[in-house]
């Protein structure tokens, strides 16, 4: 390996020892380019390299325009090596919740989406689920969810993340946060959120590995809900400079990463140096 | 006249004179009333799909003798300041409503419109617009209404798609219809009277009543279109006068507040 000089700001966060490394899939493994998935460069080493060195790693993701078993074919396909128990979307944790709670979801999410929920009872909607719908977040699927949401006494409306925004062929589009905004508006209520920047589900995948917020790294290239979110629940946070980033993130008014990286080789190559 | 007189009366139009292609009983005669004490006249209505010209030519079949520029809409107060900006908009609004636009340049957008129109309120428009905010494009609102009533039931208005662009992007529409207070002002300004001067009879006592309060005016609740019992509680202050209809609140403004 290269021997590198690193200034010392981007070392910040590898001060006290850590355990277990959470990352961040869109934009920090992959980005989508002319409607197909390109793997970040150097991604593909770095998480080679953080697991041969015995490094818990959990894939931490708001992916909800696919299904995790397709989400885990694509990222093989482009030569990742991951496996469907190492990657936690907002999809299946949603599932478990609807079922904890005898919740029968009216979906506004995307048709590759809907297997996940497949088996889950939706005649006569109880709730309102959204996703990352993109083209299906037409008005007449937003009137629907909205006229299921306000003829219920208790509107419950589940919201599988919240992220403003994120980058596709090289462009920004709105994201599932926005549809999330309009409704709550439109109802006068607040959504529940499952998925970063929970930290119900922050805390499960961290279950899942047996480590404490304390020792553990979130890497992602979303500000408020990676970055922020894992601040919040104990955790480090580190922005990379790949998928959405903006230059504008790194003066954000409320977050502050515990370190700015180029991108995830590089904070591999940070976390292995001192370990 | 003493001073603290009325010289000014803005009357809303849907469900305050009329309701779709009905009367409101006694609104006509009530209005021939008003017109005979002098008082200047406007009517203000926050709509987003119909142009001026339309809901004129309603006016004018429902019998009102009303002159098309003492219609002040949300439509115009948005085109006012689409023109007073100088920009050139993206404009998602119904297709209808684009003759109140006409002449006003929109190739190369650098702002957003929004109004009521579900037919541009897809995702690759939305994604056209939020993408000129994060290039620094305002974000105009015609109104913020969460919601409308249609035949079919309840519809969302374009409140929730204007906040899921405020949402995303960090930054804040510009409201210009109803409630604001820019609107109202707006619409009296060419009578040079001051706000305590003027008064808002209205069947929505958050939009009719409540804001033209906030701006220094009076306002008339009326118990007709949208008006549910109790709805005069709902605001702090609340209406200087709550009335049956247009008609009653014309006579109170006549007997009560012209001195």
């Amino acid at each position: 390996m290269v021997s590198l000089e690193l200034p010392s700001a981007v070392m910040a966060f590898n001060q006290k020892p850590v355990r277990a490394v959470l990352l961040d899939i869109s934009g920090v493994l992959k980005n989508c380019v002319d409607g197909k998935d390109v793997a970040i460069k150097g991604s593909v080493d770095a998480v080679n390299r953080l697991k041969a060195s015995g490094m818990p790693v959990r894939f931490c993701t708001n992916e909800t325009t696919t299904t995790r078993s397709a989400l885990v074919k694509k990222l093989q396909a482009i030569g990742f090596k991951v496996e469907e128990d190492e990657v936690f979307p907002p999809a299946p944790a949603t599932c478990l919740i609807l079922k904890q709670r005898g919740l029968r979801p009216h979906l506004l999410i995307h048709p590759a989406l809907e297997p996940d929920f497949k088996g889950m009872e939706q005649k006569d909607p109880n709730c309102v689920v959204i996703g990352d719908a993109q083209e299906s977040f037409s008005y007449q699927n937003m009137n629907a969810a909205f006229q299921t949401l306000i003829a219920l006494d208790k509107p419950v409306l589940i919201s599988m993340g919240q992220g403003k925004y994120y980058s596709e062929d090289n462009k920004l589009v709105l994201d599932v946060g926005a549809y999330k905004a309009a409704l709550e508006y439109a109802c006068g209520i607040q959504a529940e959120v499952v998925g970063k920047p929970s930290q119900a589900f922050f805390l499960s995948v961290l279950s899942s590995m047996n480590a404490k917020p304390e020792e553990t790294v979130m890497v992602g290239d979303d500000i408020e809900s990676d970055v922020g979110g894992a601040q919040k629940c104990g955790m480090r946070g580190v922005l990379v400079r790949t998928g959405k980033y903006r230059p504008s993130d790194e003066q954000h008014p409320k977050v502050k990463p515990d370190s700015i990286v180029d991108n995830l080789a590089q904070a591999v190559d940070i976390l292995l140096k001192t370990k | 006249m003493s001073k603290n007189s009325v010289r000014c009366v803005l009357v809303d139009l849907s469900g305050t004179i009329h309701i779709d292609d009905t009367e409101i009983p006694g609104s006509l005669d009530a209005l021939e009333r008003l017109r005979k004490s002098d008082v200047n006249i406007k009517f203000v209505t926050n709509t987003t799909k119909e142009s001026k010209r339309v809901l004129h030519e309603r006016l004018c079949q429902l019998g009102f003798t009303i002159a098309a520029d003492e219609i002040f809409t949300s439509l115009t107060a948005a085109r006012k300041l689409i023109e007073q900006k100088n920009v050139r908009p993206l404009l998602m609004v119904d297709d209808k409503a684009l003759e109140d636009f006409e002449g006003i340049p929109r190739e190369n957008p650098n702002a957003v419109v929004v109004g009521l129109a579900p037919d541009k309120f897809d995702y690759n428009t939305m994604n056209a617009a939020f993408r000129l905010m994060l290039d620094g494009a305002p974000l105009i609102a015609i109104h913020k209404a969460r919601y409308y009533k249609r035949k079919d039931g309840l519809a969302l208005g374009p409140g929730p798609f204007v906040t899921a662009l405020e949402y995303s992007t960090d930054r804040k529409a510009e409201v210009v219809g109803k409630p604001e207070a820019a609107f109202f002002l707006e619409a009296v300004k060419d009578f040079g009277c001051d706000a305590a001067q003027c008064v808002m009879i209205g069947d929505d006592a958050r939009d009719d009543v409540g804001g033209a309060q906030k701006c220094g005016m009076k306002g008339v609740l009326v118990k007709t279109g949208k008006y549910r019992p109790g709805d005069e509680n709902t605001i702090g202050p609340p209406p200087a006068h709550v009335a049956n209809d247009f008609a009653a609140a014309v006579d109170f403004i006549l007997s009560s507040l012209i001195v």
